[in-house]
């Protein structure tokens, strides 16, 4: 009996040890900054002073219209590309798991590579191609799809547009290699079972494929998520910081703006900051309460 | 083994003692390959001439936004990372010399005569008896206009050569251009305040009371806006959004010109299908407000040494004597980035430089465009910046455009919008 418990208590403490390394790093990168940043969110900062106001950066959020507006945009940006682009990768990655096509990996490769790009890059050259006189404008024009240009960076409705297009393009190989994943996982025997009992092949999408990858969307759509509400090299580069006029500004530009270039006032960022996490939270929780729980049937 | 690792160690100890015996290092950060750092460049030429052993490493951060962020994050932590000098734009320093007060080197208890340097530069960087950098460009500004659509409109570029105009005159100019080639008169970077600061502070208009608080319901700020959308409205403006978006249309015959300061000087050189066409005429005046001149400046930065620097007393020596000295070989340097990159320094001792009164011949009849600058410079009216500078200029900016995009309808409109979202982004 002693030398079970000697035993028990030598795997614990070695356990322990094993486990320190990793406790000591989170304590110090993710806790210590945690618990510092409940601190700078009590302070008005200036550059190197900073002074104790209490909840006043979060009174001064309420009324802070240009945050709201960028909140607003975060929130349109995720209502219209998050489901454009699970539908989409979706899609692709049905399509691109049928056995016969030749151009599988090559095209399969062409739609993830986006993903792995430099988005410094890639917004630089979209700005490039975007702008009024640019390329595609001009190939618009020349195709007689449009007759004026389309101000897609100057113009508030399609600089929101373009911040979408561009998110598009990035991730929806990103997306659709997960669900390629997820398609690999589902037995093909229920396919050949429907096929028996006459089912066409839109129902066998939309009553088999979806419900059994469920899982899978669900990890999509937390991810996409708060991916959108931390948004930030879009609209940073592509757009200049939120142009035109604030309407392409979302809530991580606005903080950046506010820590870096504009005040120095990190109090007033950090405070932004937790509201951004809150709602990233909030999000996620309901859609794992939406879409977790159910069970697909059998 | 014991030998072997003794002579080992032994080697390293050279290797490090002769890597840094190899000399003293001073980093500098700034912005622009072919102004900013050419001139640094050309300055560490002339000090390296007489200590051959300094080396003077020149760090280039892209654009002014980039070193303010890197700024801030090497003196949020405290110093790590910082350089010994860094070039820092006039309209920005007032924040940055409220907000870290302790950051910057006083150079004018290191001896530096500020009596030397034009008065207009050395305000900002002044507070109480404490003064901070070494002022260097001047931002005066001219129109820039090409003269061979002029030509093809029908008109003698001669007629407007070295007049003071006023806006009307500009505009009429505008709309025969417009009529007869179908040119914009300017193009202008939309989601940038300079412009409109341009034209404004050209009228002695302020943006600020004297005790540092907005103030944007001035006659001289509603006739600027009016001014802008006049000139939007007649289509005689080609908008673009983004710095590097702007550079591009100036040099790819977008419009006739554009307003804006000396230092485009490197932009236009760049491209030689420029050469021969391009005049510039003082800076048009508002008709209607007493203290307006035909003279403004845009930009203009100024060197700082980091006050916490190790090599704080050698980044003062080399500063000292290339950019703030009556030596001939300092002086020399002055005029040499003058004809190099347009670069004209505020060191009044300099500009009796023979590329001062040079024709420059790129451009229309020879014109001796640093004359011009250097006169206009001196008539500029005085713009207070104060330390909410950043936060001001975006608002405007945004209100502005708005206001074009019929978004606002009118010019009150405008001045309630910025300035609410002032309050807004200040907290104030």
């Amino acid at each position: 009996m002693q030398k079970q418990r000697s035993y028990q208590s030598y795997l614990n403490r070695f356990g322990w040890l094993c486990v320190t390394p990793a406790i000591v790093l989170f304590c110090l990168f993710m806790l210590y900054p945690i618990l510092s940043s409940l601190y700078y969110v009590t302070q008005k900062w200036r550059g190197a002073t900073s002074t104790f106001i209490g909840l006043g950066n979060f009174v001064r959020m309420l009324h802070d219209q240009v945050f709201l507006q960028a909140l607003g945009n975060n929130f349109i940006f995720m209502a219209v590309q998050i489901p454009i682009m699970v539908f989409l990768a979706l899609f692709l990655a049905v399509l691109l798991n049928q056995e016969v096509q030749k151009l599988r990996g090559p095209l399969r490769l062409a739609i993830f590579l986006p993903s792995v790009t430099s988005l410094v890059v890639v917004s630089v050259l979209f700005r490039m191609l975007l702008q009024t006189n640019g390329m595609l404008n001009n190939l618009l024009i020349g195709a007689h799809i449009i007759k004026e240009p389309i101000g897609w960076l100057s113009d508030p409705f399609w600089a929101k547009v373009t911040i979408i297009l561009a998110m598009t393009w990035r991730w929806t190989g990103y997306n659709m290699v997960f669900f390629l994943v997820g398609l690999q996982s589902i037995d093909p025997q229920i396919y050949e079972a429907a096929e028996v009992d006459g089912a066409s092949k839109s129902r066998q999408l939309f009553q088999i494929t979806i419900p059994l990858l469920l899982p899978v969307i669900l990890f999509s759509l937390v991810t996409s998520t708060s991916g959108t509400m931390q948004l930030f090299d879009e609209p940073n580069i592509l757009t200049q910081g939120g142009q035109p006029y604030n309407s392409t500004m979302t809530a991580a530009v606005y903080i950046y703006r506010q820590a870096f270039l504009v005040n120095g006032n990190f109090g007033y960022a950090t405070a932004l900051s937790y509201v951004v996490v809150l709602i990233s939270g909030i999000f996620a929780f309901i859609q794992m309460r939406l879409l977790g729980q159910r069970e697909p049937d059998k | 083994m014991k030998k072997t690792f003794v002579s080992i160690l032994l080697l390293l100890c050279l290797v490090v003692a002769g890597v840094s015996a190899q000399g003293k290092k001073l980093t500098v950060w700034c912005w622009d390959p072919n102004f900013n750092q050419y001139a640094m460049n050309e300055a560490a030429k002339v000090y390296n001439k007489a200590h051959p052993d300094v080396k003077i490493e020149i760090v280039e951060t892209g654009n002014s936004d980039n070193l303010v962020a890197k700024l801030t994050s090497g003196l949020q932590a405290g110093g790590v990372g910082m350089p010994d000098i860094f070039l820092f734009q006039d309209f920005q320093i007032e924040q940055f010399l409220r907000d870290y007060p302790n950051a910057f080197a006083d150079l004018k208890a290191a001896g530096i005569d500020y009596s030397k340097f034009a008065p207009y530069k050395v305000g900002p960087m002044t507070v109480g008896n404490k003064i901070y950098g070494i002022p260097f460009d001047t931002g005066s500004t001219g129109l820039w206009l090409r003269t061979d659509y002029i030509k093809a409109a029908g008109l003698n570029p001669d007629d407007y050569y070295g007049k003071n105009l006023t806006w009307s005159q500009v505009i009429k100019l505008g709309e025969t251009v417009k009529a007869k080639t179908g040119m914009p008169l300017l193009s202008y970077q939309s989601d940038n305040f300079d412009m409109l600061r341009i034209v404004v502070q050209s009228t002695g208009g302020q943006f600020f009371n004297p005790d540092g608080s907005l103030n944007l319901q001035g006659d001289a700020f509603k006739k600027s806006i009016a001014l802008f959308k006049e000139l939007n409205d007649k289509g005689l403006l080609y908008s673009v959004v983004g710095w590097s978006d702007w550079i591009n249309a100036v040099n790819s015959d977008k419009a006739v010109g554009f307003l804006n300061a000396i230092w485009m000087v490197g932009t236009v050189k760049s491209r030689p299908e420029n050469k021969g066409k391009y005049m510039i005429i003082p800076t048009p005046r508002i008709e209607g407000v007493a203290t307006a001149a035909n003279a403004s400046n845009n930009g203009g930065s100024s060197w700082y040494i980091y006050d916490k620097s190790p090599n704080k007393a050698l980044a003062i020596d080399f500063m000292k004597s290339v950019w703030a000295s009556d030596k001939p070989e300092a002086l020399e340097f002055y005029n040499t980035i003058l004809k190099g990159a347009g670069a004209m320094g505020t060191y009044l001792p300099s500009q009796k430089g023979s590329n001062y009164t040079a024709k420059d011949d790129f451009f229309y009849k020879s014109q001796p465009v640093y004359q011009d600058f250097a006169a206009w410079m001196s008539k500029v009216p005085t713009l207070r910046y104060t330390a909410n500078y950043v936060p001001m200029r975006n608002a405007v900016a945004n209100a502005v455009l708005r206001y074009f995009k019929g978004d606002l309808k009118t010019i009150d409109d405008t001045i309630k919008a910025a300035e609410a979202e002032y309050k807004q982004t200040t907290g104030e």
